[in-house]
């Protein structure tokens, strides 16, 4: 697989503050990546030294084999770039807009015409083409800026906060939008919205105070799994029988408000959650399964749960805060 | 080139289709009407050598304010990130805003050639210091619009920039008096970097190449440092 993306220790002051710290990831062709932060993580800095607009206080960055700095033409002639907030002139038409950004991104008149049709087409734009972007709503300026990003099919589409200000129909449309260009394009998108990144990329980095914490939030970083079981049985011997499987140091009972108290029977069921870290789950679920049978207890369900980001998010950003 | 072009001609768009620009040439044309008017019913000759001066106070005053949006009003709309992730160089930015405003200049300076032309039909104009008239105030311009854009690079307030230019153009104008409270060598260089020593020799018909490649190196540096700041982000 081709490096569409490589940071190489990314560092970035302004002034005294630090606002990115050694930051390094690589993005491979056709992959649909995520940047996860909060507001004022180092998202839009980073996203900015990639499309060459800002320069690194050290490290380095190449597009397309292109060094984002020293070969910035042609590093920018490979990305179509959303940026933060979608600053547009608002003085211009939709159409006169998008003509104008093709024309700068070196396209020719058909190529121009051909390319402004498609993205007009895909953002639903025909409709406001004559009208001043400045008289649009802040969803269909959103929608002219993601528009201009994707004139020319650039390899690489880098996205800041794509589904801002859009309503929740256009939101489905951008994400499929986006979706649909995996594996054809790569994309680079920036958010705070945990739901959002979570929908849309296969792939979550997780960005906090400038620190890269994790390039893949899902999954190969950690192959951190969580499996759930339900069983009919005492939960400290149904505990005791699931520790017997080789990679299972800890079982939990599931929280949940509809739980009640553990029945004294033992007879109604109840939901186990067991992290494992294995690069395979489903073998360790075999293993549980066959332990539970063993022990004469009564298995209701099995499953591999997908990762939970928000879980993954917690854990990583308060295992970066430092304890005072 | 395409590139270009298509930048060149959003800035004429971004110049002509606002108030700014007409309101500028309609104050121009006023002052100078008044000016060329007066000044020919008091002196009687077919000459446009204060028309020229007045003019060239005119640039010192109206190119701050042509000049202050262009890449401050950019910078404070984030316009200038757009800009400046498409594959277009700095060059091709700064080019073609000066370019524009130019343009606007020189429509100026046309509007202003009906004065001239009445000379022509109702006397017998030298048209030697003309020319050379309408060459300094164009070389004139040249060199306020460089310094201004570079102003307006500097900072991403628009009246910021146009108070930073216009000081810096009434200081150049008047920067000569200093110069001959020097002593020799500093009278020389101080009273050499006043624009109206240098505009005097083509207001009275003299060409000199000294005057051309001072307006001119003022132009070219106040370009190369626009880009650099431009590059600075």
């Amino acid at each position: 697989m081709t490096h569409v993306v490589t940071a190489d220790s990314l560092v970035k002051w302004y002034g005294p503050r630090l606002a990115v710290k050694d930051v390094s990831f690589t993005i491979e062709e056709g992959e649909v990546v995520g940047l996860l932060g909060p507001n004022g993580s180092g998202k839009s800095t980073i996203l900015r030294i990639l499309t060459g607009y800002l320069p690194p206080s050290s490290g380095s960055a190449r597009i397309a084999g292109f060094d984002a700095m020293e070969e910035s033409l042609a590093a920018r002639a490979s990305i179509g770039y959303l940026a933060e907030d979608a600053p547009i002139y608002s003085g211009m038409r939709v159409g006169e807009f998008l003509h104008f950004m093709a024309h700068i991104k070196g396209l020719s008149g058909p190529q121009a015409n051909a390319s402004v049709t498609m993205a007009r087409k895909k953002l639903e734009l025909e409709s406001v083409d004559h009208m001043a972007i400045g008289k649009l709503s802040r969803g269909y300026r959103q929608r002219v800026a993601i528009a201009q990003a994707l004139l020319g099919n650039p390899p690489l589409l880098i996205l800041d906060e794509p589904t801002n200000a859009l309503d929740a129909y256009q939101v489905i449309a951008v994400r499929e939008l986006i979706r649909s260009l995996a594996g054809q394009r790569t994309v680079l998108l920036a958010s705070h919205v945990l739901t959002e990144i979570e929908k849309i990329a296969s792939r979550v980095m997780i960005l906090v105070d400038g620190m890269l914490l994790t390039t893949d939030a899902k999954g190969n970083d950690t192959n951190q799994h969580r499996l759930r079981l339900r069983i009919a049985g005492a939960p400290d011997k149904i505990t005791a029988q699931l520790r017997k499987v080789p990679g299972v140091s800890s079982v939990n009972l599931e929280q949940t408000s509809d739980a009640g108290p553990p029945a004294a029977d033992g007879e109604t069921p109840r939901a186990y959650i067991v992290p494992v870290q294995a690069e395979n789950p489903r073998r360790i679920a075999e293993d549980l399964a066959r332990v539970v049978i063993e022990g004469g207890f009564a298995l209701s369900e099995l499953a591999v749960l997908e990762p939970d980001l928000e879980q993954i998010f917690l854990a990583l950003t308060q295992r970066a805060t430092p304890v005072s | 080139m395409r590139t270009f072009v298509a930048l060149l001609v959003k800035e004429e768009k971004a110049i002509f289709t606002t108030p700014i620009a007409y309101v500028v040439i309609a104050v121009f044309l006023l002052i100078m009407g008044y000016t060329f008017t007066l000044t020919l019913f008091m002196s009687h000759t077919a000459s446009l050598v204060h028309v020229f001066f007045q003019i060239y106070v005119l640039f010192l005053l109206t190119v701050p304010i042509i000049t202050m949006r262009l890449i401050a009003e950019e910078r404070r709309l984030r316009t200038l990130e757009v800009l400046l992730t498409a594959p277009v160089s700095e060059v091709s930015v700064i080019l073609s805003k000066y370019l524009a405003s130019m343009s606007l200049i020189t429509v100026m300076l046309l509007l202003s050639g009906v004065y001239a032309i009445t000379l022509a039909i109702f006397g017998q104009p030298d048209w030697g210091p003309i020319f050379s008239g309408y060459l300094g105030l164009l070389l004139h311009a040249s060199a306020l619009v460089a310094v201004g854009l570079l102003a307006s690079c500097l900072v991403s307030n628009q009246i910021v920039a146009a108070v930073m230019s216009l000081s810096l153009f009434l200081l150049l104008w008047i920067i000569d008096k200093l110069g001959y409270l020097l002593p020799d060598p500093f009278n020389a260089l101080v009273v050499n970097m006043s624009f109206l020593v240098h505009f005097r020799t083509f207001a009275t018909g003299s060409l000199f190449l000294s005057d051309a490649g001072f307006f001119i190196s003022v132009a070219l540096l106040g370009l190369f440092l626009s880009i650099r700041a431009l590059g600075q982000r």
